[in-house]
């Protein structure tokens, strides 16, 4: 951690001001989705395996997500980015699927039909996780305009 | 459950959430009045918890008893949490995160009402 570039000080952590707001949903999402995963799969495994192994894997994403934001480092930043792209294919991925193909997910999670059963809660967090991941990238020397495009294609989020 | 009991804490959990947004809107971090509010709703989920627990102890089972006594538990946790994290950078967002949780508590409690069905 200290041996990583100089503190910036312009961009606020991943964990601070609307940041605080974003942590909280994802590790409501995080309890969520790990509670439904973890009971489907003790107490009813045979109904639906994949509809109830895919709920637990979006609850450990969530908490990746969670941990990964809260924290605010260099290194975690990076793990965030990763976490909330997973998320936000794994949403799209699985809620198309859902529609398109009823039977391979017979019990809902999380990401089915886009996270309609949670209020299309899950389709928006990952976009705001996102934009916040881009609005508190650390700047390269003393970049004034925060809504300049960036000129590294390393995180184009589409 | 008791339906009277879950339609109190979904109202005084509303009523948190609403408080949460007002603060965050006029840009403030939430009041002394606030907190103890969020704490007085706590300690109607705890109650609300411990008497259905004692209810699935004394032999009632509804029909997803495993989510249910997920329901029962996870619910007690979330104000706390939020309490803290919302205490610990206290802004106007800090009034968000008791929001997120008071509707979250809302949510968990109508979820709750309506698995309480005798299997």
């Amino acid at each position: 951690m200290s041996t990583a570039r100089e503190p910036q000080p312009a961009a606020p952590r991943t964990s601070s001001g609307p940041g605080r707001a974003l942590v909280a949903v994802y590790g409501l999402f995080a309890l969520a989705a790990t509670a439904r995963g973890v009971t489907q799969l003790v107490t009813q495994y045979a109904e639906a395996p994949l509809a109830y192994v895919l709920s637990l894997v979006a609850g450990i994403v969530y908490i990746v997500a969670t941990v990964t934001l809260a924290r605010g480092t260099a290194t975690s930043r990076r793990v965030a980015l990763v976490a909330v792209s997973v998320e936000l294919v794994g949403v799209l991925t699985v809620g198309t699927l859902s529609l398109v193909d009823p039977e391979a997910f017979p019990r809902a999670t999380v990401w089915s039909a886009y996270g309609s059963g949670y209020g299309f809660v899950p389709l928006v967090l990952p976009v705001l996780g996102l934009l916040w991941l881009r609005r508190t990238r650390p700047q390269p020397t003393s970049a004034l305009d925060t809504s300049a495009p960036d000129s590294s294609p390393s995180s184009s989020s589409e | 459950m008791i339906a009277a009991l879950a339609y109190s804490v979904c109202a005084l959990a509303l009523v948190s959430m609403g408080w949460g947004l007002v603060t965050a809107v006029l840009d403030k971090p939430p009041g002394k009045a606030q907190l103890l509010y969020a704490a007085g709703l706590e300690v109607v989920v705890l109650v609300q918890s411990v008497i259905a627990l004692v209810r699935l102890g004394a032999g009632f089972r509804p029909v997803e008893l495993a989510t249910t006594i997920g329901y029962l538990v996870g619910i007690v946790v979330l104000l706390p949490v939020a309490w803290f994290w919302a205490n610990s950078e206290r802004t106007r967002f800090s009034g968000v995160v008791l929001a997120v949780a008071a509707a979250a508590v809302a949510a968990m409690t109508f979820r709750l009402l309506v698995l309480w069905v005798a299997r």
